[in-house]
């Protein structure tokens, strides 16, 4: 029985593998449903004009971005809501960056108090426009210390309860706020702590001013592949994983946050390449261990567009970093791993992560290396003679792939 | 189409390989049944699978259940990849049709409204299933827009088309989506036959169901529109009370004197009123709203302090300064927010005190910014504390950043 185990073990994993995302699947389906039936009676109007509407901070850090800067600032201010302030954070920029959003925006450096509530680097200074056009724009000058200390600069200044923390090169939805805004003010029996939305690619779409005209798809195979990648990530794994309440991240290209709870519970790490993953796990965490009712919520529609790596050398540098970044938000937060306390999420959800996102490629790597050797030495690992027929390659790959 | 071409490739490939293996294993079967008989679990002869694929010494029922699976995961792909480009023709068209429809029916409408057509050519639409249901669609959007005579006058044809049998119907659903449907036309159509289920429907689990309900019986009610939040049980979401509040701004109904839910033992209800009365500036509700500055609930006290400053109800400002030093850091930064909306002189000490003895920087902003609203004594206690130089506290930095017109 071992034996037979051992020897299928690639097997029964895939089957589990598959299992889960049959799972996934039906579980995303259902909220999908639920989701659009619920919004087909929704007015987001109600929110752009209505006085009762809670004021956001949207929150952008800017690393040498000069080239795009200035077309993001403007979408930024642009957007469909009423009551919110865009807070600009350049991270010591060593281009003109700063120069150029300080030249087009009218800036001037006003007499700040900045209080250093979360730690953050050192503040050069804070920056407001003469031009009451932009009265919404804040810009903060800052020493580098990479995108979670800026963005724990921004939520130092925020004066809003609900903070949306966004890449400064990213293209935002116009009604992006409206839809991320809802799930705060609907739920009732449990605070909501976060809500996320789906992310899309923005590689060879037509975009003018900082605003999409065109969808395309992208042209490079990769970015293609990504197409695909995001939408099974964003549409299946998220969209279950918020309905059975084990969501663990929420995308550093756009969120939005509870600023009150992002702030007890420390604020952004900036000890992580994965901020965004680490900070909703320890905002989960900090609420659970207080016995706290909490939600962490995912809108299924479309909120932003990010260029995703075209090139092999990039592709591998950002899977590198999140592959960094998840590993160490695991291994930060090991405790929460089966542990009854933290509910689905330490009892599912980690488990779910450490087996499928973290240790998946291995096994995947592994079962095709596997597969190679079989085919080339013509033995398996129970050292059963395999014929070497190129014809019955195929169920020989079926068999140890699948 | 080419993930789809490339899958029905690999299949054609695989099923001619298992054919020639098929004319293989029958060459070798001989030689192959020898070698099975040795070992109990590779009989290839029981499976009519195994004659097809090289199992290599693998348990049957492991390889049967392989082949079983992909072949499902295959055939699944392509059913749905055919269900969704066929889904996708279909709704498209039913899209345009629907479009169609819509404006042609507008059209009808407006015709009957302030023309001279009758009713006949309704009947014909009414009698088919789908473009009866456009037509009420068309009609209810109509509706929004229609007061007096001719709003009567669609509300009649929609009763002699029987239309409206059709919502009571849909709002008696046992599906909520199909129920708030029902609500809607009711509610836009003025019919009242389903206020009951509307009512029972007020404190329902689902708070999308609930929510329609409210705003459902506000249409409906001639003379008291918000008498529900009386029985609301629920929790009462800042969703809702937008909608509810959107509601009553948009479409004319008559404004209630919210502090008649002040008392509410419905916590929500009571944010509710108390957010209305600032919206209206109902500032008769004044010693209602002291009162309620002694809640039990927190999240009440925040909005009736918040709701002092903005309407300046200035008896406010003792019970404010008295429950300062009880209340949380929220609430406390919104009683000195409140106090700097109505600034005396009278509560200069007060601050003082405050920005004297707080460590928290929005404390002492809020503080200074109230000192600074006082008036001339205010800012010259400021210039006073400038010239401090205290020890602990950096006045001077915390003046300039209150003195700065360009921060908000």
């Amino acid at each position: 029985m071992m034996e037979g185990f051992s020897t299928n073990i690639i097997f029964y994993l895939t089957l589990f593998i598959f299992g889960s995302y049959l799972l996934l699947g039906i579980f995303s389906a259902l909220s999908l449903r639920r989701y659009l039936r619920k919004n087909s009676y929704v007015n987001y109007n109600s929110l752009v004009t209505s006085p009762l509407s809670p004021r956001v901070s949207v929150i952008a850090p800017a690393f040498n971005e000069s080239r795009t800067i200035i077309d993001n600032v403007r979408t930024l201010l642009s957007l469909y809501y009423n009551n919110f302030e865009v807070i600009i954070v350049n991270d010591g920029s060593t281009d003109d960056t700063f120069k150029k959003i300080k030249e087009a925006y009218q800036l001037v450096k006003v007499n700040y108090f900045f209080d250093y509530r979360i730690p953050c680097e050192r503040i050069r200074g804070v920056y407001r426009s003469e031009n009451p056009s932009f009265n919404r724009l804040t810009v903060i000058n800052k020493n580098n210390g990479g995108k979670a200390d800026s963005l724990n600069a921004g939520v130092n200044i925020s004066r809003s309860p609900l903070v949306v923390s966004i890449d400064a090169d990213s293209i935002i939805e116009p009604d992006s706020i409206l839809k991320l805004v809802k799930p705060f003010l609907e739920i009732k029996d449990r605070r909501v702590i976060g809500t996320g939305g789906v992310i899309r690619i923005v590689n060879s779409c037509d975009v003018e001013k900082g605003h999409i005209r065109k969808i395309n798809l992208p042209e490079k195979i990769l970015p293609r592949l990504q197409v695909l990648e995001y939408t099974r990530a964003f549409l299946l794994g998220r969209m279950a994983w918020s309905h059975l309440d084990g969501l663990m991240l929420i995308s550093g290209a756009m969120g939005m946050f509870d600023r009150e709870i992002l702030i007890r519970a420390g604020g952004y790490s900036i000890k992580t390449v994965g901020e965004d993953m680490e900070l909703v796990l320890r905002m989960r965490r900090y609420m659970a261990e207080r016995k706290e009712k909490y939600e962490v919520t995912y809108v299924p529609d479309p909120l932003c567009w990010t260029e995703v790596p075209s090139d092999m050398s990039s592709l591998k540098r950002q899977r590198t970093r999140w592959t960094r970044g998840l590993i160490e938000s695991l291994v930060t937060h090991r405790r929460m791993a089966m542990n009854r306390k933290y509910g689905r999420l330490g009892q599912l959800g980690y488990p779910y992560w450490v087996l499928f996102e973290w240790l998946s490629p291995l096994v995947a790597f592994g079962g095709i290396s596997y597969s190679i050797v079989l085919a080339v030495l013509g033995r398996d690992c129970s050292n059963k003679c395999v014929k070497i027929n190129f014809c019955k390659l195929t169920p020989i790959w079926t068999k140890n792939l699948i | 189409m080419r993930i789809p071409g490339i899958l029905i490739l690999l299949l054609l490939l695989q099923l001619s390989c298992t054919g020639e293996m098929r004319n293989e294993d029958n060459d070798t079967e001989a030689v192959e049944n020898v070698a099975v008989n040795g070992d109990k679990e590779t009989v290839s002869g029981d499976s009519p699978w195994l004659n097809r694929v090289e199992y290599f010494g693998r348990s049957i029922a492991l390889v049967n259940l392989l082949i079983i699976v992909i072949v499902f995961s295959i055939s699944t792909m392509v059913i749905l990849l055919i269900f969704i480009l066929l889904n996708r023709r279909r709704m498209r068209k039913r899209d345009e049709l629907y479009q169609y429809l819509l404006e042609t029916y507008q059209a009808l409408i407006i015709d009957y409204l302030y023309g001279e057509a009758g009713a006949e050519g309704f009947r014909k639409i009414a009698s088919n299933g789908y473009r009866r249901q456009v037509l009420i669609e068309q009609m209810k959007d109509v509706a929004v827009n229609l007061k007096g005579d001719s709003g009567d006058k669609l509300r009649k044809l929609y009763m002699e088309l029987g239309l409206d049998v059709d919502s009571v119907r849909r709002a008696y659903s046992r599906r909520w989506h199909i129920k708030i449907k029902g609500f809607r036309e009711l509610a836009f159509m003025n019919i009242k036959d389903a206020n009951a289920e509307i009512f029972r429907c007020l404190n329902s689990r689902n708070e999308i169901l609930g929510m329609e309900a409210q705003i459902a019986l506000v249409r409906l009610s001639d003379d008291k529109p918000f008498e529900f939040l009386h029985h609301l049980r629920r929790t009462f979401s800042l969703w809702e009370q937008i909608s509810l509040h959107e509601l009553l701004v948009l479409h004319s109904i008559p404004v209630p004197s919210f502090k008649q839910w002040i008392d509410s033992p419905n916590p929500t209800v009571v944010m509710f009123a108390l957010r209305m009365i600032r919206e209206f500036k109902q500032k008769e509700a004044e010693d209602d709203v002291r009162r309620i500055l002694s809640h039990p609930s927190p999240e009440v006290r925040k909005i009736a302090i918040e709701v002092s400053g903005d309407l300046e109800m200035t008896t406010t400002r003792e019970v404010m300064k008295k429950m300062y030093k009880y209340e949380d850091d929220i609430n406390s930064l919104e009683i000195l927010k409140s106090l700097g909306k109505m600034p005396d002189k009278s509560l200069l000490g007060f601050l003082k005190l405050v920005l004297d003895k707080e460590d928290d920087v929005q404390l002492q902003i809020e503080a200074t910014k109230a000192i600074e609203n006082i008036g001339e004594e205010g800012v010259k206690a400021l210039v006073k504390l400038m010239k401090s130089k205290s020890e602990y506290k950096n006045y001077s930095i915390i003046i300039r950043h209150v003195l700065d017109r360009r921060i908000y």
